[in-house]
């Protein structure tokens, strides 16, 4: 059994070294964007403004991260920015009535957790494809959310847990903090633990991954917990920078989010990509609008200009992988 | 009573997707149509409509979008109303352009529709009520320009790109900083109605600009984000919002806010379910009723404290008095 397990994680190894040369492109890219933001517009190279693209970024990055776990298995999770609402919601609700911002912090991450949990199982248990299990999810978050709150916002928090969004330790943003944690949580887990290297086996080929031996059920659960869970840590700081909650904040991070986990060059079909790609992806999205507003582009090209940023990052990723193989 | 109605909506479309519920015994049946149950502005058109029925011995059938503005969802719910066939219609189209084939739908079964809020492109209306975007976006802007005593450096935060309010206000915005030579308009970037993309907007805008003296917001979500950047970065601003939200009226009150123009939806949702009873009574109706801006200040955000639910329609001779054509 030892024997098996070690030979389908071989070629996982293999992905790694490409994994790293994917990753060094991607910074690549980050940096020409820079480099021409920094030549186009003097207040581009500031430490003021590095750090508030880093704090910008954060948020974007706790989801999804997550969500490059569960692309790693070839799944998707289409729900984490309805996650993020509720878990948003029913923080800010918890915080208001008992006034414990701790009780608030667990409540969303409960929250974000048995969300991603209950998607583990319908992906698992009931066997539906993950695309329609989380899209239904989507939508149940979405009922609920508008339900609970019906169209009322929930504002104003404690200044103490407004720190944890729109603080300074040492000079450095208290998300920016989180976000080298849990980036360096993320890659250490992905790369260098046994469940990490399962979860990259079970995307590249899941029927020789249960074969060798992989709870295959169990890493999935965990994957999809991962990814609730992080989207309730997002809810948290989004919580803590805005001061306030309604029900249709979720709908305008579920698709940054997938797209900072494909810019970031993990694979829709598993097994290849890092964490590490997915916080480039996120910097690149996050870059992209910065620059915009220095520059003030006119509103009606942004979108052009995104959208334009997204296929050319992508192109790129496929240009390259190929030349890698 | 009203959040009871809300919560039965919410739990009939959580049910079925689309949805019907009836609020207030005997009378005429008036279905309510709305864009969604996102945004707080709809909510008070709902209670609006529901104080004015329940004045006026009718009962309401709310119709809303399980997904926001969705307007294939309204051009199916048009269709299940056709064949319900209540007495009247009001009527808030998703799209102004887009739902005219629906109006139309309504217009051939001899059902009469009053338009509310956002004016159709096309089709036969008993009426239309509304607020006038373009004269709320100057008039509130005014406020904030006199405020700064006709001079200062000036952003303004944009709605979704495209939506007939967010390009109707900005024109406003703009007109009135033409009225004031000594302001000068730094920037004008999209905030798609989002308080983190308004935040973030801001954040990058604070790092290219020293100082910024006045902010410009085309609905009070994006006005509230846009304070929480400038307190962030220990800036001061004179921000102003459209709407009159809630949240608007708390920020007003503790200073935060300068001033929100009021868009007034529970005026919109009386008037215009009291124009569909009485046209159906056979009463004189005014074919067109365009409520006069209202801007929203420390000197008089105290009768915006009641809460909607709270609040009465106003008669017909103090509704004919709001601004009738």
């Amino acid at each position: 059994m030892t024997d098996l397990t070690k030979q389908t994680l071989a070629p996982g190894r293999a992905f790694i070294s490409d994994d790293l040369l994917q990753v060094f492109y991607r910074l690549l890219a980050a940096l020409l964007i820079c480099f021409s933001l920094a030549i186009l517009s003097d207040s581009f190279l500031t430490l003021g403004n590095i750090l508030n693209v880093l704090r910008q970024a954060s948020l974007l990055f706790f989801i999804a991260s997550g969500l490059t776990l569960v692309v790693l298995t070839a799944g998707l999770d289409l729900s984490v920015g309805a996650n993020v609402a509720l878990s948003a919601c029913l923080a800010g609700t918890v915080i208001h009535q008992t006034g414990s911002p701790a009780l608030g912090v667990l409540a969303a991450l409960a929250t974000g957790g048995v969300i991603g949990l209950l998607n583990g199982l319908m992906v698992t248990a009931l066997r539906i494809p993950s695309f329609i299990a989380t899209y239904g999810m989507l939508w149940v978050l979405n009922g609920l959310t508008y339900w609970y709150m019906a169209g009322e916002i929930i504002h104003g928090f404690p200044p103490g847990f407004r720190q944890i969004g729109s603080g300074y330790l040492f000079g450095l943003p208290t998300p920016v903090y989180l976000l080298l944690v849990f980036l360096a949580i993320g890659t250490i887990f992905a790369q260098r633990t046994i469940w990490g290297q399962e979860i990259y086996a079970i995307g590249a080929n899941p029927v020789a991954a249960r074969l060798s031996g992989i709870p295959l059920t169990r890493r999935l659960l965990l994957v999809y917990a991962v990814s609730g869970t992080m989207a309730g840590l997002a809810s948290i700081i989004f919580l803590a920078r805005l001061n306030s909650a309604e029900a249709d904040i979720g709908e305008s991070l579920t698709l940054p989010a997938i797209a900072a986990v494909l810019i970031g060059g993990t694979s829709l079909f598993g097994g290849v990509g890092t964490v590490f790609g997915t916080f480039i992806g996120a910097l690149i999205l996050t870059l992209v609008l910065n620059g915009m507003n220095l520059l003030s582009v006119n509103a009606s090209w942004q979108p052009l200009v995104t959208g334009f940023i997204v296929i050319v990052a992508v192109w790129l990723d496929m240009k390259t992988r190929r030349r890698g193989q | 009573m009203s959040v009871r109605v809300s919560i039965c909506a919410s739990l009939a479309i959580l049910a079925s997707g689309a949805m019907a519920t009836s609020a207030f015994a005997d009378g005429e049946t008036i279905a309510v149509f709305t864009k969604n149950q996102t945004n707080p502005y709809f909510q008070t058109v709902r209670v609006g409509a529901d104080a004015a029925a329940k004045a006026l011995n009718a009962k309401t059938l709310q119709y809303i979008p399980t997904k926001p503005d969705s307007i294939p969802e309204q051009l199916s719910q048009i269709e299940d109303v056709v064949v319900k066939k209540p007495d009247a219609i009001v009527f808030i189209p998703v799209d102004y352009k887009a739902m005219v084939p629906g109006v139309e739908k309504i217009n051939a079964a001899n059902i009469p529709v009053v338009n509310i809020t956002d004016r159709s492109a096309g089709g036969k209306f008993v009426s239309f009520v509304g607020a006038d975007d373009y004269s709320l976006g100057l008039e509130t802007a005014r406020y904030l320009l006199k405020t700064l005593g006709g001079k200062g450096n000036i952003v303004i935060i944009e709605g979704v790109k495209g939506s007939l309010t967010s390009v109707d206000r900005v024109r406003g915005f703009n007109d009135a900083l033409k009225e004031n030579p000594g302001a000068k308009l730094l920037a004008s970037q999209p905030g798609n109605y989002q308080r983190l993309q308004a935040l973030q907007v801001m954040e990058n805008l604070i790092q290219s600009y020293p100082q910024i003296d006045g902010v410009l917001a085309a609905n009070d979500a994006m006005a509230v984000g846009a304070i929480e950047a400038l307190e962030g970065a220990n800036r001061k601003a004179q921000v102003i919002g459209i709407n009159g939200t809630k949240e608007a009226v708390d920020a007003i009150k503790s200073g935060k806010l300068l001033a929100s123009g009021d868009y007034n939806g529970f005026l919109q949702g009386c008037v215009g379910t009291i124009i569909a009873i009485r046209s159906l009574r056979k009463e004189p109706v005014i074919p067109e009723i365009v409520l006069k801006p209202t801007v929203i200040t420390k000197a008089n955000y105290q009768p915006y404290e009641t809460p909607v639910e709270s609040r009465a329609c106003p008669s017909w001779d103090e509704a004919a008095k709001l601004g009738g054509k």
